[in-house]
């Protein structure tokens, strides 16, 4: 045996001319494959190609490339999928790869990564496949990262840094705690009530006559008002103060908008007590009535407490374009309209539509199928243009918002997707910490973030599962007994 | 049995389980070992198996006793160094990747739930999934979850119906069924249609009383009821309360009866009628007349929810419901995206029309109305903008409102349609089961397990054997003990009935000579087939090459034989659908006549000789029908028969249905499938099979020297049936399993060789002679099918492998065994129906997976 296994490489190394068209056997997880040498050598960087090359390097070159060699049937033997392998192949013989179906993509990458084969030679209809899997991946690992900081405490922190981290996560995970729930709920709370205070102070009925004649706000709703503020204040500020990043918390969009709510109390405020010295009183009472206004925008303070709000701006967001198509369309449309129904209506005498820009008006009423009656038209033709414009709205209308629809639908079902991948993949770390595996958070972050690279996990995983992978010989039918039972 | 069966391929009881210091050497030989999943290769490192050493493919290393391998693996071959595995191979690849990569990914077309099975099979801990393959696994698999609960649910419901504990609880139960089944029988569909009826004719007389024409005035001034409509109502709702009452007292369960949505929802609409009454009776006099007149006002607005009452009879409205109630979160979603429109558009056009003369817009909450008619696109027109910046504000709002409705939506309509779809499919599934069940108290059932014909089929051939050498007058003995299931047929059969009865007679005597006494035509036919088979397997089994002519000769005198019976049989057969389905039922006795009788037939089914044998016995059957009639298109007059057929067609014809894992047809198009896919695995092993044929002509060509003895004659005439002889000879019926799956497991081998052989010539006879025009369509993709083996034979091992899945798994057949035995030893009542019961459930359950190769496991679970 030993004089076959020493004769095999000095019969290649008899001229390159011969290797060029020598055949090699790939036996690769029972599957047998057999190349020509020059086939494999037009990817010289491939685990194959170098097979090749090898055979002149004796017996340990081999054995470095492969699992197992079989001197007698020269037969490389590779402990891999067969499955991808068969795919893989392909790039010997077509100069490009396309994913089987079925194979995940992340796992085929692997493969490919095995066979030193470059990703280049994925054809873009599998492409697209993978990268997707792979921002999933991503973002996944994002997410147990950003829980990873919640739950990483170090002890080498002083006690600021720890304070600040305590309130942070009081005041930004309502899930961490059972007081940063109830936190969570009282500011939701406060939010209704200031926006309920803001709608029901501009009742007639509800509101004072002061001594120059002017309306004025209740004063019970005043003070409601000035709490409430007095509330979100404080929030933003210790929000503030906890935050690791300062400026990337006061960037953040929901932070400008709680900016917002609370900016215009405090110029109104200001401008009523210090601006009656600077200007006249009249202009200082426009100007907080128009203030006013913001208030606005602490309705959208409730994004922060529901993630159907995020994932609609994320949706709207992810389809500006379309969004941007559909506004499009309505302004044809309304304009079209427009001056279709303008012209049809000159001939009537008691016509609404009194000019081109009036008529935009009704043309928006109409198309979004709306119709106040303020604005009608009165002759036969106006009539057939409004049906027309009608029609042509609704479809201008349901045209692009099918695809913000599904940006939105994917989205809301990835969130829910990602948070449960999330979870598991915690799971997962926790599997590897109870293993044994002498670790803080600091070295599970940096499995993570390989993780998210797709980075081996392996040999640890491969322990873990001694202690933790059972075999269901015996409780088999047990279990199975059991699932029927349920069935039943 | 020629004793070089023993040597190659998988072992046999007969033989000793080898020793453990062999099974040790031949691990020790070699690095890798071959793991063969369901007839799929893979060879492996030893090295890498060891990476986990506690899951099922771990311990194989470890094991060196024939016991202790047999309980990790299902067969193994030590001089192969091959370990068998009777298992799903797709989910096998991925799962023997994660020995390699150490990552657990999971075939995309995959069903999550059989997934989980492998995955608990092979002892891997679902948790090991990666992160891209878990949320999709975890989501099927919730998914899963939840339609298995409700199945279960919808199962314990009909269960739950036992009315056992009190008196006349037969009466009860028709009266349940009467009133709560509108499918179950003619009356009860009258019923609910008198229902629907008198819940319209209320509601319009609801609507009519508030007409002030129809409306008189009482002493008080007050407008009252129009008596006419009054009268209509009172009927109303005595209807609704007789129905209501006859419902509660007829339910099995009176609190689960009150808890029910739609029960209470009854109760509400006759409620307020009656408490009308009490109050107005009771108040005539007194002076708060004004408060009582109040109180009945709103009760008469809750006699609305009568309309509600049509959600009972409308599968549409509760899935509405049940809609609704599911994605409450959408709902709460699309709630709040309109409340922050409003908010948000009403403040804003209230500060842009605060200031115009006039205005509408008079505060913010006034304004919300305007929003809300905006928002949902609805515009009255009572209030709107009219300055330029309020315009701009509700033309925003205009799309912003068409935005915001759309956007969740989908998922409330997804909701929907996923929750009506499966509505649909139960409520299919219902009439399924109920049609099951009036075919199982018709006594057609039998043949529908395919499964169970198959096991009884074994079983009478064990007695076949037992006694084959006794006397006559046992015999009827026998037929009492054992037949019963084709005797309590009997009863329904008609003209079909004496071609089968007989011939199984013949059959099961194995003795011509009394057959020959019957003077029924198809018998006689029968006959004389089987004679003429005779000596077409006897000149084939000669090792000259003289056999096709003879062959071809007997070919065409069959055809003959068909061609002098014309088909005055046809309308008969096609309108006497009961008759036929007692037929197909009978096939668990008529495979065997199928097989002794139509030679040429198997060989041409042969490209599935094993896989195929007990449908065949149905075709077969079907064939001996159809004989006489001339057989162009059996198919087409056979299978739209009866449902119980119709069902058979539908496994025969959908390789997707994961329906039985047992059923042959399926393991067959599964094969057929496999067989596209690889092609260059076995070459190998083809060698080693190829070294069969040998010894069993030379035995065929003894027997068919001698062709005295019965035993020979049979096998020589069918080697399924010689086999099946054989191999209940050498098990007794009630080994233990696991023999009795090894030995059927070797036996399948060896038949399939056997064919395999015979098909060698047999098949090239058939084609050089051009097979004659009885060939249907269906036969000619068989014959295909068959070609394509021919042409590799490395996929007879294959074949083996399908094959063995069907015997193999022990549990299988000594339930099957179970089943049959209780279907013979009497199919009287209770708990046999339970049994047939589950039985019958457990197709509807694997449809669910829907994907196509492992039923298997399923029934295992069973």
């Amino acid at each position: 045996k030993m004089a076959g296994d020493s004769r095999f490489p000095d019969v290649d190394t008899d001229g390159s001319e011969k290797s060029e068209e020598m055949e090699i056997v790939v036996n690769v997880g029972g599957v047998r494959q057999v190349f020509y040498g020059d086939n494999l050598n037009q990817y010289p960087e491939t685990r194959l190609a170098e097979l090749v090359n090898c055979l002149s390097g004796g017996y340990d070159s081999i054995f470095s490339l492969c699992d197992d060699y079989d001197p007698g049937k020269r037969e490389f033997y590779f402990d891999r999928d067969p499955d991808a392998f068969k795919c893989i192949i392909d790039v010997y013989y077509f100069g490009e790869i396309h994913m089987k179906k079925g194979i995940c993509p992340i796992c085929f990458k692997n493969e490919m990564e095995f066979w030193k084969v470059d990703l280049q030679f994925l054809d873009d209809c599998c492409k697209a496949h993978l990268s997707e899997k792979k921002e999933e991946l991503e973002e996944i690992a994002r997410r147990v990262q950003l829980i990873l900081d919640d739950l990483g405490v170090d002890a080498s922190e002083s006690r600021w840094k720890k304070c600040q981290k305590c309130i942070w996560k009081f005041l930004e995970k309502p899930e961490s705690s059972y007081p940063a729930r109830v936190i969570a709920v009282l500011s939701f709370l406060f939010i209704l009530i200031s926006s309920v205070v803001m709608c029901v102070g501009t009742i007639p009925d509800l509101q004072v006559v002061d001594a120059e004649g002017n309306r004025m706000e209740h004063p019970t709703l005043d003070s409601i008002e000035t709490a409430c503020i007095g509330w979100f204040t404080v929030e933003y500020v210790l929000r503030l103060i906890s935050s690791p990043n300062k400026l990337h918390f006061a960037l953040s969009f929901m932070n400008i908008v709680d900016v917002l709510a609370i900016l215009p109390f405090y110029v109104s405020l200001t401008l009523t007590h210090l601006g009656a010295k600077l200007m006249e009183l009249s202009n200082v009472q426009q100007a907080v009535q128009a203030l006013r206004i913001m208030r606005i925008a602490r309705i959208f303070k409730l994004a922060r407490h529901s993630s159907g709000l995020q994932t609609l701006t994320y949706a709207l967001k992810r389809s500006f374009k379309e969004l941007g198509l559909l506004l499009m369309y309505l302004a044809v449309g309304i304009f079209v309209f427009s001056a279709l129904g303008y012209t049809m209506e000159q001939s009537h005498p008691e016509t609404l539509f009194k000019s081109i820009p009036q008529s935009f008006w009704w043309a928006i009423i109409t198309m979004t199928t709306v119709g106040y009656g303020d604005i009608y038209p009165k002759t036969t033709l106006g009539k057939l243009n409004a049906a027309i414009s009608f029609l042509c709205g609704v479809i201008a209308i349901a045209l692009p918002i099918h695809p913000i629809i599904n940006n939105f639908v994917r989205y809301y079902n990835k969130q829910r997707v990602l948070e449960t991948a999330a979870k598991h993949e915690l799971e997962l770390m926790e599997l590897n910490s109870a293993e044994g595996k002498a670790a803080g958070s600091r070295s599970e972050l940096e499995d993570l973030s390989r993780e998210g690279k797709e980075g081996p996990f392996y040999s640890s995983r491969i322990k873990v599962s001694h202690s933790d992978t059972f075999i269901h010989l015996l409780s088999e039918e047990k279990h199975h007994r059991t699932r029927l039972q349920s069935c039943k | 049995m020629p004793l070089g069966m023993n040597k190659h391929g998988s072992r046999s009881t007969t033989s000793l389980p080898p020793d453990p210091t062999e099974i040790v050497r031949s691990k020790a030989c070699s690095r890798r070992v071959k793991l063969n999943v369901g007839g799929l290769a893979h060879e492996v490192l030893w090295r890498t198996l060891d990476r986990l050493p506690r899951t099922r493919l771990g311990k194989l290393r470890d094991c060196n006793t024939h016991d202790s391998l047999m309980e990790i693996c299902d067969d193994y071959n030590l001089e192969e160094n091959e370990y068998f595995f009777d298992r799903h191979p797709g989910a096998f690849t991925s799962i023997l990747n994660f020995y390699r990569t150490g990552k657990l990914h999971m075939m995309e077309e995959m069903c999550a739930l059989s997934f989980s099975q492998e995955l608990d099979y092979w002892g891997v801990d679902e948790i090991y999934l990666e992160s891209c393959c878990q949320a999709r696994y975890h989501q099927k698999k919730e998914q899963m979850n939840e339609e298995l609960k409700r199945e279960a649910e919808t199962l314990r419901e009909r269960e739950g119906e036992e009315f056992d504990n009190t008196c006349c609880a037969e009466k009860r139960k028709k009266l349940w069924d009467l009133l709560e089944k509108p499918n179950s029988s003619v009356a009860a569909k009258i019923l609910a249609i008198i229902s629907i009826m008198f819940i319209v004719l209320s509601t319009i007389a609801l609507s009519l009383n508030t007409l002030p024409e129809l409306q008189g005035v009482d002493e008080f001034g007050q407008t009252t009821d129009n008596p006419q409509l009054a009268h209509v109502e009172a009927v109303c709702i005595a209807w609704f309360t007789m129905e209501y009452l006859l419902r509660f007292l007829s339910s099995p369960k009176k609190w689960k009866f009150f808890k029910g949505p739609l029960n209470a929802i009854d109760l509400l609409a006759i409620l307020p009628y009656y408490v009308t009454i009490f109050l107005t009776e009771s108040n005539k006099s007194v002076l708060q007349f004004q408060n009582v007149r109040r109180v009945v006002q709103i009760f008469r607005i809750m006699r609305i929810l009568r309309i509600l009452k049509l959600a009972r009879h409308s599968t549409g409205l509760q899935s509405l419901g049940f809609t609704l109630r599911r994605s409450y979160n959408e709902l709460g979603l699309l709630i709040l995206f309109l409340a922050m429109g409003i908010m948000i558009f009403s403040s804003l056009v209230f500060f842009a029309e605060k200031d115009e003369d006039d205005t509408k817009f008079k505060s913010i909450p006034a304004s919300f109305w305007w929003a809300t008619i905006t928002m949902t696109t609805v515009g009255y027109g009572d209030i709107y903008p009219k300055t330029l910046l309020g315009k701009i504000v509700g033309g925003l709002c205009c799309i912003a409102g068409v935005l915001v409705i759309a956007l969740p939506i989908p998922i409330i309509v997804n909701n929907f349609s996923e929750f009506y779809k499966e509505q649909k499919r139960q409520e299919k599934a219902i009439k399924r089961r109920e049609a099951l069940e009036r075919a199982k108290r018709n006594g057609s059932i039998v043949s529908m397990n395919m499964k169970d014909a198959f096991a009884r089929s074994i079983e009478l051939m064990d007695i076949v054997v037992e006694k084959n050498g006794e006397s006559i007058a046992k015999k009827d003995k026998v037929q009492d003990n054992h037949l019963s299931p084709s005797r309590w047929k009997w009863t329904k059969r008609t003209l079909s009935e004496t071609s089968s009865s007989k011939s199984f007679e013949t059959k099961e005597q194995g003795s011509p000579e009394k057959a020959r006494s019957s003077s029924s035509p198809q018998h006689l036919n029968v006959q004389q087939l089987e004679d003429m088979y005779n000596k077409m397997a006897k000149t084939q089994s000669q090792p000259n090459l003289i056999t096709k002519e003879p062959g071809q000769a007997g070919k065409q005198k069959e055809e003959l034989e068909m061609e002098t019976l014309p088909g005055p049989m046809v309308p008969l057969l096609a309108t006497r659908t009961d008759g036929i389905v007692d037929m197909r039922s009978m096939s668990s006795i008529d495979s065997f006549i199928s097989c002794a009788a139509e030679f040429p037939d198997p060989a041409r089914f042969s490209h599935s000789p094993l896989t195929a044998l007990p449908c065949k016995g149905g075709i077969g059957l079907v064939q001996e029908q159809g004989r006489p009639e001339g057989s162009g298109a059996r198919y087409g007059e056979v299978n739209p028969s009866s449902e119980s057929s119709h069902r058979s067609a539908f496994f025969i014809e959908s390789p997707k249905s994961s329906i039985k894992a047992s059923n042959p047809l399926k393991l067959r198009s599964l094969k057929v499938n496999f067989m596209e896919e690889d092609t260059s695995t076995f070459v190998p092993a083809s060698n080693v099979l190829r070294t069969y044929p040998d010894p069993l002509k030379s035995r065929g060509a003894a027997a068919a020297a001698t062709d005295a003895s019965l035993l020979c004659d049979r096998s020589l005439m069918s080697p399924e049936t010689s086999i099946y002889t054989t191999a209940s000879a050498r098990t007794p019926p009630k080994s233990p399993e696991s023999q009795a799956a090894l030995a059927f497991n070797f036996h399948d081998a060896g038949i399939h060789k056997y064919i395999d052989a015979d098909t060698d010539d047999e098949g090239q006879l058939m084609y050089d002679s051009s097979p004659p025009g009885n060939v249907s369509p269906k036969y000619s993709v068989a014959n295909s099918g068959y070609l394509k083996q021919k042409d590799h034979v490395y996929r007879t091992e294959k074949n083996h492998l399908e094959a063995a899945a069907l015997p193999t798994s022990p549990k299988l057949i000594g339930q099957n065994c179970i089943y049959s035995m209780e279907g013979i030893t009497g199919r009287t009542q209770g708990n046999q129906e339970t049994v047939r019961l589950e039985n019958h459930i457990s197709p509807e359950v694997h449809v669910l997976p829907g994907s196509g190769g492992h039923a298997n496991t399923h029934d295992q679970s069973i």
